[in-house]
């Protein structure tokens, strides 16, 4: 059963690797990839029932976290990035009319 | 009378674990059906609080009484507590980054001009079916 469980889960997870390839912008592939990370973690779960290692619970845990993490920091970056470069191309629109300008006085 | 009881727990359990599933499969059919970031946000996360917490329920049923039912629950308790905040980052993300924003969502600065459109298609649905 948990051998069907976890082929299903496969199935899915390609499905979502579908999405985020074909997502046409940044925050569709973020979204298909946190999704990837919330079928691994009920995969993880899964495999330590079967094989039956308790361990592989801590690592389903660490993964949740590391991909909470992983979401947040990547956000923040793009915002971060996307400003500063909206701001370097408001300072060369104002810097070259300021050469208009001069140039015509 | 241990053998009805097993009986009982693979039928939860299986029950609950086919309930997670299904719900992965409708969160993919709604990500792969709505067209826009923020309608596709609201199917994936539904996966992301009830697939996770009714597959990981019918996985502790299996588990029985110990340590890692324990650590399975809070990993669904987490989740809880994690996904709007992502969802909202992403949310933001979107907002911060798309400049043609308008063209996909439709934002309504004061909702009077809301309840106006919406009662002006409701006239129009009257008068077409009184036509």
């Amino acid at each position: 059963m948990y051998i069907a469980m976890l082929v299903i889960l496969a199935f899915m997870l390609f499905a979502c690797l579908v999405r985020a390839v074909k997502g046409p912008r940044v925050s569709d592939r973020i979204v298909a990839v946190n999704m990837m990370g919330t079928m691994v973690m009920v995969m993880i779960a899964a495999l330590s029932l079967l094989l039956d290692e308790g361990f592989l619970i801590d690592i389903c845990l660490i993964y949740a976290m590391v991909s909470f993490l992983a979401v947040i920091v990547i956000s923040k970056v793009y915002i971060g990035v996307y400003e500063e470069e909206r701001r370097k191309q408001a300072d060369r629109a104002s810097k070259n009319e300021g050469g208009v300008f001069v140039g015509d006085d | 009378m241990l053998g009805m009881i097993e009986w009982v727990r693979l039928l939860a359990g299986g029950g609950l674990l086919a309930c997670g599933l299904g719900i992965f499969l409708i969160e993919l059919y709604g990500v792969f059906h709505f067209k826009y970031v923020l309608n596709r946000m609201h199917a994936a996360a539904m996966g992301d609080t009830l697939g996770i917490s009714f597959s990981l329920v019918g996985l502790m049923i299996f588990s029985g009484w110990n340590f890692t039912t324990l650590k399975m629950g809070l990993i669904v308790v987490f989740l809880w507590l994690a996904s709007p905040v992502s969802s909202h980052l992403l949310a933001k993300l979107e907002v911060a980054t798309n400049e043609r924003l308008l063209e996909n969502c439709k934002a309504y600065s004061n909702l009077e001009k809301l309840e106006k459109e919406l009662a002006g298609k409701e006239e129009k649905a009257e008068g077409g079916k009184g036509q």
